[in-house]
């Protein structure tokens, strides 16, 4: 009792830590991931029935909003949403498709898709919806093994947010340039140029794209892990040198990095659309910040998260809970989402709405949600994750080189295997 | 921490007087008043902060460097709480269930505890040992296989599955076994000969002079009870099962941040009956913890 | 552990004398029952699935087929004891263990003395006041101390910077993170002893100090030899409680540094909370067992050292 107390408390407390959460997985087996095959087509039209779905978050709340106008629109079928925190909302699927007590329809988060999927616990994604309609690294994190098993509902993707009244005039478009400007930025009167994570759980999260930018690909043709090599050493000892040369905090700093950015000691980081409020809340002076895309060197690639919809294996009612997915991946529909809970649509075409093509911050992202990735969705990416985590931790701190550690990426790597 | 050790059998009518006993033997000095405020504040002080915080808003609560007083005081984290959530019915679950677990425990385990400590039969050395040895297994592989049991028996998202699995646990029964272990046996005798059944000696005798520990045990079973988290987040497939503690992750915990004034507001609101009960029954446990065998 | 029995077991047979011993047993089993099945079923019984799992090669992405798991005997156990990170959070637990211990027991008996001698009037607000870490949410806490250890923005460093110190990475360097996270859990759970230790104090007879007194003994004098040897029943408590307790020490590092900085502060529960959630199910059942060893260890030898006759 007392240890279910503790372990009660601690995941309360995940949502405290910058976790490795839900965001970001996705197949890059080979990158031209829209050619997936699906389930054959389903009568979604005659579906009636109940389904219930399960939904993350505050937001999972606002989802009533769009489920009642479902309702509205398909009188046969009745919707019944239940929240989950996000927590533990990872263990609870798993839980429950141990035990067989699952919902229709769930929500889930883009890097959970390769447990599920090889699990045996989600349904392939019927013909109806056309994977082409959304950001392809987006499409890409619901594949498994060349099946798609799940649809893309709102998406995240990161960004280079800087101060702008710290001597930079531009966004910086190369490396060097990334770094001029940091530089710049340092004796412009910022403690430090940059805020970059030095280890610690999610930080691949920021490496990685350095990764793809430098051409690097974590899955080879073969399926293997190609974490090594010179796109790894080009990537890591750029990341590296930011530590060496003093221009970003050396430790993780527990203090939140918006309060400290609000008052200009730190110059500038890298996360996602979530942070534009975070940063204004912390008395950021709107005027005197702005977003830019990933710097490119080989490509300009950055880390696309967000959270996928998928119907489970053992659903009750598959037909309705498609029929309700296919809603959701109305253009329409996902502006209304992104209307409610600013989280941002999957589907292409919803950006061509006023809503989101007015906003210049916004259509930044839109860019860079075009140029995005996300790591393979194999079962024991969590855990590889893990090790490149610890790497970069020792690489930052000057326990080891990069060299080194790259090598020690692609070993634990390969020693853990695809799981496939 | 997690146990209690085994520890020796006493008599219960060692008295425990509050105001008697001064280990070092001397009146009151005035630093002791002092190291000992230094002390308090130091242990207050977060509560005090999270408090605080709890008036505050997220914004003010991120910024550096960190405030203490509330720049703009408001209770729009406690009105969130209240309106947004299903306050009362999540209240209401945790309740129910906090005060099952407790009284079940109370019970069953002062049941055992006796059975063990003043009855004989078969196995008895065994079980406790085995009672004991479940203690020391960390809770968290478990977990599965008690959910798929209660998946199984059909127990899901109902106030049954989240209180039966804890309404036995070795901890109570190691409580009262080691104080019922404590009361004279000649009382017990005495009651025999006068023709008394071990049902009416446990519930007419027994049980009366276990107040401090069944104190103890009420209090502790309700503090991990009330705050547990991820068996009712597992357990109940829709939200009407909701505890507190699940309901206010809901809330606060997003995807990337977190709300933090409402997590400070929603953590003063669940504090509040655990410390009830603790102040409430404070004075009987300081005893309960003395009668099961420190002398 | 369950060397306490004997003298429980003189008293019983005399109890229920005049009974035939198959009615005896009735009614003994009568009574625990209830306790037993509820106990067999939900606890016990996981408990045993937990411990074949961590025979086999047990997955999540078997959950759906479980009897389609290979057997794979001791392997899980022999990869434990030879994975390094499992020997660093062996080493980093022992630490905690060794010095947390004796520490929150040396600030429990201070704060129970001086409650217990010095004060009069506000017992109860001291006594509610200390015992408050115990019951806040560990997430508050955390938000709270990471505010005062913070490397340039923590309170700490703050006040040290006013008289010119450059203060450490308290959490952030690897040589500190551990004492940073063994000073919380002795300021959290000093609380806790305290209780106890006053409780245990309440048994002291006063008229002892007195006759000390009149003999002329001083206040530290008396506190050696009354107190100390009549407290150590309760010390034994304590140790012990503390012990396993501090043995599967997670929360304070869950939440303040995930087992970093480059696993200074792994411990062995988050050790095995990390495997669990990378779906390694047999593996962790392994590291649990292993871990349920080393407190039974742990509490065996403390009873053993500690016993008082």
């Amino acid at each position: 009792m007392r240890t279910q107390h503790k372990v009660g408390a601690t995941l309360l407390a995940i949502g405290m830590a910058v976790t490795l959460a839900a965001c970001g997985r996705g197949d890059d087996n080979g990158g031209n991931g829209t050619a997936a095959s699906q389930a054959p087509e389903i009568d979604t039209e005659g579906a009636s029935g109940d389904i219930t779905v399960w939904a993350m978050g505050a937001e999972g709340e606002s989802l009533s909003v769009l489920a009642d106008a479902f309702m509205d629109e398909f009188p046969d079928i009745s919707v019944e949403v239940t929240p989950v925190p996000w927590d533990a909302a990872h263990d609870r699927i798993v839980n429950a498709i141990a035990g067989g007590e699952v919902p229709d329809v769930t929500m889930v988060g883009t890097t959970w898709m390769g447990e599920f999927a090889a699990l045996g616990g989600l349904e392939p994604t019927p013909a109806n919806i056309d994977g082409g309609q959304f950001f392809e690294g987006a499409w890409n994190t619901t594949i498994v093994q060349g099946t798609s098993y799940a649809v893309p509902w709102y998406v995240e993707t990161r960004l280079l947010y800087y101060r702008t009244d710290l001597g930079v005039a531009e966004a910086p478009a190369s490396w060097d340039d990334l770094k001029a400007a940091v530089a710049s930025m340092q004796e412009s009167g910022a403690e430090w140029g940059i805020s970059l994570q030095p280890g610690g759980t999610g930080a691949w999260q920021t490496y990685i794209p350095f990764f793809w930018q430098a051409g690097g690909e974590i899955l080879g043709e073969d399926g293997t892990f190609t974490l090594d090599g010179e796109p790894c050493v080009d990537a890591l000892t750029f990341y590296d040198s930011f530590f060496e040369e003093g221009l970003t905090p050396p430790a993780a700093e527990d203090v939140p990095v918006e309060g400290r950015f609000a008052n200009g000691e730190i110059g500038s980081f890298i996360s996602g659309p979530w942070m534009i409020n975070v940063v204004e809340d912390a008395g950021t002076d709107p005027a005197a910040y702005a977003v830019a895309h990933q710097p490119t060197e080989a490509a300009g690639t950055s880390f696309v998260g967000g959270a996928n919809m998928a119907v489970l294996a053992d659903a009750d009612n598959k037909e309705a809970g498609w029929a309700f997915i296919e809603y959701l991946s109305r253009p329409d529909v996902q502006v209304t989402w992104y209307e409610t809970v600013s989280a941002l649509p999957s589907v292409q075409a919803a950006w061509d709405e006023e809503a989101l093509s007015g906003d210049e911050r916004l259509s930044t992202f839109g860019e860079q949600l075009e140029d995005a990735k996300a790591p393979p969705s194999i079962p024991t990416w969590e855990e590889v994750a893990a090790e490149i985590d610890a790497v970069i931790e020792r690489v930052t701190v000057g326990d080891t080189t990069p060299e080194d550690g790259c090598a020690a990426m692609q070993e634990a790597a390969a020693g853990i295997g695809t799981g496939q | 921490m997690s146990t209690l050790a085994p520890a020796r059998n006493l008599p219960p009518a060692v008295p425990a007087s509050e105001s008697g006993g001064q280990a070092l033997g001397g009146g009151s000095h005035w630093w002791i008043y002092v190291l000992l405020a230094i002390g308090l504040i130091l242990l207050v002080g977060p509560f005090i902060w999270m408090v605080l915080g709890s008036f505050k808003t997220t914004g003010e609560l991120r910024q550096v460097p960190p405030t203490w007083w509330p720049q703009n005081p408001t209770l729009a984290n406690y009105e969130d709480l209240f309106s947004r959530l299903n306050f009362l019915g999540y209240f209401f679950n945790s309740t129910v269930v906090a005060a099952a677990v407790t009284a079940g425990n109370v019970i069953f385990c002062s049941m055992m505890g006796y059975a063990l400590a003043k009855l004989s039969f078969r196995g008895k050395k065994v079980l406790f040992g085995l009672v004991l040895g479940t203690l020391m297994v960390p809770g968290m592989v478990t977990f599965m296989p008690l959910f798929v049991l209660v998946a199984n028996i059909g127990l899901v998202n109902t106030h049954a599955g989240l209180i039966l699995p804890f309404l036995a646990g070795g901890f109570g029964v190691f409580l009262m076994r080691q104080f019922i272990g404590g009361i004279p046996d000649e009382l017990l005798d005495a009651a025999r000969v006068d023709g008394a059944g071990e049902h009416y000696i446990f519930w007419r005798i027994v049980m009366p002079l276990c107040g401090p520990a069944i104190a103890t045990l009420t209090i502790l079973t309700f503090l991990g009870s009330w705050n547990s988290f991820l068996w009712p987040l597992v357990v109940a497939t829709s939200d009407t099962m909701y505890t507190l503690p699940v309901a206010i992750a809901l809330f606060a915990t997003g995807q990337q941040e977190t709300n933090v004034a409402l997590l400070m507001a929603g953590s003063v609101v669940v504090i509040m009956p655990v410390l009830l009960v603790f102040i409430l029954l404070q004075r009987h446990f300081t005893q309960g913890i003395a009668m099961t065998g420190i002398k | 552990m369950t060397g306490r029995s004997d003298a429980v077991g003189a008293g019983s047979s005399a109890s229920t004398a005049g009974q035939s011993p198959r009615r005896q047993e009735l009614i003994a089993w009568s009574f625990a029952a209830p306790f037993l099945i509820l106990f067999l079923v939900f606890m016990a019984g996981p408990i045993l699935v937990a411990f074949v799992t961590s025979f086999t090669d047990f997955r999540v992405t078997d959950i759906r087929n479980p009897l389609a798991i290979n057997f794979a005997g001791l392997d899980n156990y022999l990869d434990v004891l030879a994975d390094p990170r499992f020997q660093k959070a062996a080493a980093n637990t022992s630490v905690f263990v060794l010095v947390g211990v004796p520490l929150t027991i040396v600030l429990g008996l201070a704060a129970a003395v001086g409650l217990n001698q010095g004060v009069v009037k506000a017992r109860a607000l001291f006594r509610v006041g200390f015992y408050l870490p115990v019951v806040t949410s560990i997430v508050a806490i955390a938000v709270v101390w990471r505010l005062l250890l913070g490397t340039e923005v923590g309170l700490i460093n703050g006040t040290l910077s006013i008289f010119g110190i450059d203060g450490p990475g308290w959490l952030s360097d690897q040589r500190y993170a551990l004492w940073s996270v063994i000073a919380m859990a002795a300021w959290r759970n000093l609380g806790f002893l305290m209780v106890i230790f006053l409780a245990g104090l309440q048994t002291i007879p006063r008229d002892l100090y007195e006759a000390a007194k009149v003999d002329g003994a001083g206040a530290w004098q008396r506190f050696r030899s009354i107190t100390l040897p009549l407290l150590r029943p309760t010390l034994l408590f304590a140790a012990v409680i503390t012990g396993i307790g501090y043995v599967q020490f997670f929360e304070e590092v869950y939440v303040m540094t995930q087992g970093g900085p480059l696993n200074s502060t792994l411990s062995l529960a988050l050790y095995a909370y990390s495997q669990f959630s990378f779906g390694n199910y047999g593996y962790t059942a392994a590291i649990a067992f292993v871990l349920f060893i080393a407190i039974a260890a742990v509490t065996y030898f403390q009873f053993r050292v500690l016993r008082t006759d």
